[in-house]
């Protein structure tokens, strides 16, 4: 099979990449429906790679605000890149689309940015994580459930096991945007070893408190998030709040590998605490036609990613590792 | 009170509306779901001779509003391990298994292999455009005489209701119904996705990991309708053996259930309304088929079905 190289970043004639990147934000925004959805992939090309940590890059592109506005943290698009990072397609499953949720998002006064944040764990993301500015990511959606939204006096509960780390960003963020100080985030991000760390400065700028965990103890406290866990579960929540007045719902919401959100979800089950686990299935159509992505009765596509912690609890199906 | 009910081979059900081939249906988790809803009968994903994993994506798109674009590359987790599970499990709803295979023997062989596990009737998937990634060579439901064979040869294994799903990329569908009939289909599906393509010009290639792809949805309910008139009016000319026929194409309302009905379809099929609604759409669709009929005066679907052919009849 040949084809051309029709990234941006291929074509002999320099184009200009920030001209383009308005122009199909803006074709974009023309194929979103009554929901704010789009159904089909609009492919954008890449306006920064942004390195966060080993293997783990944030790719930025430009999107309409409308959607960057709209966007609640759990939802998920589907990620595409057309054309490999050497420009070719020819080994064609390096190229499929894949669910990201949104790691970042920077809204200005007439544009708006969203960034995905990649780690590099397979074919797939590998390729992903290999992209430059002005290559094609093409973005489908966004789908799913979300967490839900806090109100004031509330607590949340941020615990991430790896790339997990950004719809748990996302929620602390857009809870500190909603509620300012009217909300308390404490946030547990695992990782396996200090050279993987990424969002640890995101995160400071969001939450109350932050506490590191690494497999190998080579930054923050050894061992999984669960290690610290069950001190912050038994801490009185009020002695634990020192910026919240009302007393409001403690909340814990979890993303990272099944057998740790298996643990942390029983965690608070046993503390007696509401919990809520973006779910990360094999999740090849996203609407609801394939049927692969079951979690127990229900689709992860459609009724995921963010599901509730006590129902996951009774799946027999919850709790293994899954390959990405 | 509307009766719904339909009796067709190896299918009495509820009501007429069935879960088409290739939505969900490929594990028992995803069946069980679907016949907990509204419809009145499964099918499953097509399932081969062995596993086949799903083809790179973007696998399904809504290029534009109700036109679906699809090209799946028959993923399925191979007749043994479907075998088993149908050994196991048990459905509140007629399960139709939908078999596909690369030729007549396996066909034979996945058919046999599953009603010795408990399937109570087959559906022959003879059409799906996409089998063959990028291929141009037609595929065994263009080819009368190759219909025949695999449906010859699956009727001479096993001793089940068989329905031949047929494609509409062909010139005259009465040709390849005439084939599956005769060969002993007890039953015709149809119609499969109609061949397709889409591009982006801004990336210059097509949209769908597998490049070429399938199109269905509301876009192709009027080709469906068509495809079934020119089947039932050859059966109503006694030109075809009269045998049920299970439509579908685009099917998401009550109304477009009785368009079907009365082009002469015993029970249709539904998919891509679940693209929007998930299985909601089934309750849906029932409902307002069952108005329909309740403010026109139909008591039931016997009395519906082919009203519309009679205005045809004199068509060739």
């Amino acid at each position: 099979m040949s084809l051309p190289r029709a990234s941006p970043r291929h074509l002999e004639r320099r184009l200009d990449i920030d001209a383009l990147a308005i122009s199909c934000a803006d074709r974009l925004e023309s194929y979103l429906d009554e929901e704010g959805k789009s159904l089909i992939p609009v492919p954008l090309p890449l306006l920064r790679v942004e390195h966060e940590a080993e293997g783990v890059v944030t790719l930025w592109v430009d999107v309409p605000r409308s959607m960057a506005i709209s966007y609640t943290p759990g939802q998920y698009y589907m990620c595409w890149n057309p054309y490999d990072a050497e420009g070719g397609m020819k080994r064609r499953d390096y190229n499929s689309e894949k669910p990201y949720s949104v790691g970042d998002i920077k809204v200005d006064i007439d544009r708006a940015k969203m960034g995905f944040t990649v780690k590099d764990l397979g074919r797939q993301s590998g390729e992903l994580t290999r992209m430059a500015r002005g290559d094609w990511l093409a973005l489908r959606g966004p789908f799913g459930t979300t967490f839900p939204t806090p109100t004031a006096g509330d607590r949340l509960l941020l615990i991430s096991g790896g790339i997990g780390s950004t719809p748990m960003h996302m929620a602390a963020k857009d809870a500190r945007n909603r509620l300012g100080e009217e909300v308390e985030i404490i946030a547990v991000m695992g990782f396996k070893n200090a050279g993987e760390a990424h969002y640890i400065e995101r995160m400071e700028q969001v939450c109350d408190q932050l506490f590191i965990t690494t497999d190998d103890g080579s930054l923050g406290t050894e061992g999984f998030p669960t290690a610290v866990l069950p001190e912050l579960l038994a801490t009185d929540p009020t002695a634990i709040s020192s910026n919240s007045t009302e007393s409001g719902t403690t909340r814990l919401y979890t993303c990272g590998p099944e057998p740790m959100m298996k643990v942390v979800l029983q965690m608070a089950a046993d503390a007696g605490i509401e919990s809520y686990a973006a779910m990360e299935r094999y999740l090849p159509c996203s609407m609801a036609v394939c049927g692969l992505c079951m979690v127990g009765d229900r689709l992860t596509c459609v009724e995921g990613p963010v599901m509730d912690g006590e129902w996951l609890l009774e799946q027999d199906d919850f709790g293994a590792a899954h390959a990405h | 009170m509307v009766d719904l009910s339909v009796s067709a081979p190896g299918l009495d059900m509820s009501n007429p509306l069935m879960l088409a081939s290739g939505i969900q249906g490929a594990n028992a988790a995803s069946l069980h779901r679907v016949a907990a809803s509204g419809a009145g009968g499964l099918v499953s994903k097509s399932i081969g001779p062995l596993p086949r994993e799903m083809y790179p994506g973007p696998v399904c798109v809504e290029a534009a509003t109700n036109v679906v674009l699809n090209a799946m590359g028959l993923p399925n987790p191979g007749v043994d391990v479907f075998a088993e599970m149908i050994e196991s499990e048990t459905f509140s709803k007629p399960l139709l298994v939908s078999i596909f295979g690369g030729n007549s023997e396996e066909f034979a062989a996945v058919a046999g292999r599953l009603v010795d596990a408990g399937a109570k009737s087959l559906e022959l998937n003879l059409s799906c455009p996409h089998a063959k990634p990028g291929s141009r060579a037609l595929i065994i439901g263009q080819q009368p005489e190759l219909i025949e064979e695999v449906v010859g040869a699956v009727a001479d294994e096993v001793n089940v209701p068989l329905y031949a799903k047929l494609t509409p990329n062909t010139t005259t569908i009465t040709d390849e119904a005439d084939a599956a009939v005769s060969a002993g289909a007890s039953g015709l599906s149809l119609i499969n996705t109609v061949s397709a393509l889409e591009v982006d010009p801004y990336v210059g290639r097509p949209i769908i990991g597998n490049l070429m792809c399938g199109l269905s949805g509301p876009a192709v309910r009027p080709i469906a309708q068509r495809k079934l008139a020119e089947v039932s009016l050859a059966m109503r000319r006694d030109e075809i053996k009269t045998v049920p026929i299970l439509g579908m194409g685009g099917i998401t309302s009550g109304l477009d259930v009785a368009r079907f009905i009365m082009l002469g379809a015993t029970a249709v099929q539904v998919g891509t309304a679940l693209v929007a609604k998930d299985v909601a759409a089934f309750e849906e669709i029932l409902t307002e088929l069952e108005s329909m009929m309740t403010e026109t005066g139909y008591a039931n679907l016997a009395q519906m079905r082919g009203a519309a052919l009679d205005a045809m009849e004199g068509i060739n």
